[in-house]
């Protein structure tokens, strides 16, 4: 689906930058330039549309558990697979998923790129209206 | 001398954001780690790593997760670090701040929700 894009707001030389990628994928670094989803078996490039930091499958956003402290370290001794926990929005409108870690519960977020599965991810956003008993509590607040 | 066993211990903190006192410990007995007003929080407990941080930023409130068993989670994230943690909500907690924040990334989708309908 296409990204809509963003007429109103700040231009695209006010956004902020992608974070410095220091990663080397296939020059002599630690894998190619591809991944195989640790839950659905897809192949995934990495060159996705619209992010430069892909660390999730498109088709099921599950992840593995590399990084440490900061993206891109690949100093964690953990491993474990991470699935996708919930989404929420950066200030410029940007969705982000937070993945949490099935072996050591650690959280993460990541930006979603140009080819995520769009009724996985409105799936997860949806998530916490799925219980109306919510919203009927706020609806008593107001 | 006077023990110090038969007084009332209250156990309160001030909160990082909109400097309300709170009490630590929320009505039904569970340990409160957020503000129930603005649901910011503070950074002190290292997860990567475990025991105390160092941090002691500000923790803001970018998220709500549901477990399985229906219960509702706010992911904080620290503003200094970038570290985050998830928390469960407690019962006195600012429902429109809660509803905020779940309804938000279906005010701003990033593709048209339309083409979802035809489905």
């Amino acid at each position: 689906m296409p990204r809509r894009k963003h007429s109103r707001g700040r231009d695209r030389a006010a956004r902020r930058p992608q974070r410095h990628k220091d990663v080397l994928h296939g020059h002599g670094g630690h894998r190619a330039d591809d991944f195989r989803c640790v839950d659905c078996r897809l192949d995934v490039s990495l060159d996705a549309p619209g992010t430069a930091h892909r660390n999730h499958c498109p088709n099921c956003l599950a992840s593995l558990h590399v990084d440490r402290r900061i993206p891109g370290d690949r100093d964690s001794d953990c491993r474990g697979r991470m699935e996708a926990l919930c989404m929420f929005t950066r200030p410029d409108g940007e969705w982000m998923v937070v993945h949490q870690c099935l072996t050591c519960g650690e959280l993460s977020a990541n930006r979603i790129a140009g080819d995520d599965n769009p009724l996985v991810l409105v799936r997860l956003a949806l998530k916490p209206l799925q219980d109306t008993a919510m919203a009927s509590r706020t609806m008593l607040a107001l | 001398m006077s023990s110090t066993n038969n007084t009332l211990k209250i156990d309160t903190f001030a909160c990082a954001w909109c400097g309300l006192t709170v009490s630590a410990v929320a009505a039904d007995g569970a340990r409160r780690n957020h503000c129930p007003s603005c649901l910011h929080s503070q950074h002190v407990t290292d997860h990567v790593e475990g025991g105390p941080s160092r941090c002691h930023g500000r923790m803001s409130p970018i998220a709500i997760a549901v477990l399985r068993t229906g219960d509702w989670m706010v992911v904080h994230r620290c503003v200094r670090c970038d570290e985050l943690t998830s928390n469960p909500v407690c019962a006195d907690d600012n429902q429109l701040i809660l509803m905020r924040m779940a309804v938000r990334p279906l005010a701003q989708p990033p593709f048209p929700l339309e083409a979802l309908g035809s489905l």
